[in-house]
């Protein structure tokens, strides 16, 4: 199965908040077959959930499944828990997706946000319970973080996304994926790189505004 | 490629407890950070309540939003098990969908909190009814012989477990709402025949419906040039109503053309793609 991610730059759907953000489309083809135009997009199918129409359900669920249980499985490894969580992640959608309100973003951002909010939380949820003691031993591990800032460059398929990563230091990358792929807070980053936590802030914050520039900076 | 530049600037304020986070600044400064999930659980909620008081700083979180989207793009995909879809679909049932704004009863508070309390609620809601019934599922899928077996029992299980079942394959939505609505028909009979070779098909047909389809498990995997054909057989012979490969050990098809009581339902094995006319000896003939 080949998945493609384009991004798109529409008019369409304007809202107040910053333009450029709009110009940021994704579109995930489950299939690679057919026209993708005439394919349902996630944002009509999670509208019709919103309906609470079962049959757009399942195919939003098609459509999305492997892109949503990837970013789980980078998150939550213990294969059953991260079925579990993706699991909940679909039922919130299925409960929620009346409130999904277009203006404010793309279907598949909110359904990501949904899923890397649940995978978070179980992760913390679980290192809470004994995890305390060995974070305290995590620096000796000295756990390789440029590898994970590389694995990220590794994943980029698309060169737009590849120019929009390049765009950031290679500590804003750290950082980032750090957050967005180990799941840790900004105070854990901060502990792990040995590193103040302003600074962390700072790198993050920096980090983000620069991948939403090169985002939204259409050709 | 050369490397952007760092420009770090050192903060001093990493000693102040996340609550006395309050003014609006400090929390565009926490945007990035939330888009993230990179907050703790306390810096998380005080950021989501100053969100839905300003619609600027909500604005600003979903444009971060936007954005770590692509980050999750960027995971490899994984195709899950096909279970996971048995599992989520048959919670469907009873599980409510949120009213399109936040009701007072949920109070003024995060949306997102107020959705996720929501979400976690809901499960336990469907359990007191839901979980013999979502065990019978999962015992069904899992083991399908051990209650294929008892015919009457069959019609009320198949009600159960195929809505909502996105089996791989050629079985549709569509097949499934039929499957369910044959299964439950008033008039829906049953019958389950052993096949000579190992495994055994369930005929349910519904005289009123005019539609049958059979549940089978235990068949043999054939080889990739050949098929299972299902055969509506009468006295003026027969009439293929479909194919269907095994995968796994069970799988369900609704039969293709209308159902007669009177009528035999035969499966013949076939070269891949099916035949117009049985060129083998059926391995089943469950007669109605």
């Amino acid at each position: 199965m080949i998945h493609v991610l384009e991004f798109r730059s529409s008019a369409a759907g304007v809202s107040a908040r910053d333009p450029r953000s709009d110009m940021l489309g994704l579109v995930v083809d489950g299939s690679g077959a057919g026209a993708p135009a005439s394919a349902p997009t996630p944002d009509e199918l999670l509208a019709r959930v919103g309906e609470g129409d079962r049959e757009a359900f399942a195919a939003l669920y098609d459509t999305t499944v492997p892109r949503v249980f990837g970013l789980v499985r980078r998150l939550v490894v213990d294969p059953a828990q991260a079925e579990e969580v993706t699991q909940d992640v679909y039922l919130e959608i299925w409960q929620t997706a009346t409130r999904f309100d277009p203006a404010r973003g793309s279907a598949l951002a909110w359904m990501f946000t949904l899923a890397h909010r649940r995978a978070v939380d179980r992760i913390r949820a679980a290192q809470a319970a004994h995890d305390r003691d060995l974070r305290i031993g995590a620096r000796d591990l000295d756990v390789p973080v440029d590898t994970v800032a590389e694995a990220v460059e590794v994943r980029v398929e698309h060169e737009r996304v590849h120019e929009a990563l390049a765009d950031l230091s290679q500590l804003q990358r750290q950082c980032v994926a750090l957050a967005y792929y180990d799941g840790l807070t900004q105070r854990e980053i901060a502990e792990r790189l040995e590193v103040p936590l302003g600074t962390v802030k700072t790198r993050l914050r920096d980090g983000m505004i620069r991948l939403r520039s090169a985002l939204g900076v259409t050709t | 490629m050369t490397e952007p530049r760092d420009d770090d600037r050192e903060h001093a304020d990493e000693s102040r407890p996340a609550r006395e986070f309050a003014s609006l600044e400090a929390m565009h400064e926490l945007a990035a950070a939330h888009a993230l999930d990179a907050l703790d659980a306390d810096e998380r909620a005080a950021f989501d309540a100053a969100a839905d008081a300003s619609p600027e700083l909500r604005a600003e979180a979903d444009s971060y939003a936007e954005s770590a989207a692509v980050l999750a793009a960027l995971a490899e995909p994984v195709e899950p098990p096909p279970a996971l879809k048995l599992r989520l679909m048959s919670q469907l049932d009873g599980l409510p969908q949120a009213a399109s704004q936040p009701t007072a009863a949920e109070g003024s508070t995060a949306e997102s909190t107020g959705t996720a309390e929501l979400a976690t609620s809901a499960a336990p809601l469907d359990r007191p009814a839901g979980r013999a019934r979502a065990h019978a599922r999962r015992r069904w899928f899992e083991r399908p012989g051990a209650i294929l077996g008892v015919a009457a029992a069959t019609i009320v299980l198949i009600a159960g477990v195929v809505v909502g079942v996105g089996w791989p394959g050629p079985n549709g939505w569509g097949a499934q709402l039929e499957m369910a609505a044959l299964a439950t028909a008033p008039d829906a009979q049953s019958q389950t025949l052993e096949v000579a070779g190992g495994g055994e098909v369930t005929l349910v047909s519904s005289a009123d419906q005019g539609r049958s389809g059979v549940v089978v498990a235990g068949l043999p995997e054939l080889e990739a040039d050949q098929t299972y054909e299902l055969w509506y057989i009468d006295d003026s012979g027969a009439a293929s109503a479909g194919t269907f490969d095994v995968s796994g050990d069970e799988t369900w098809r609704v039969l293709e053309g209308s159902f007669v009581p009177g009528v035999a339902v035969g499966v013949t094995v076939e070269p891949a793609g099916g035949s117009p006319q049985p060129t083998t000896e059926p391995i089943v003939v469950i007669p109605t």
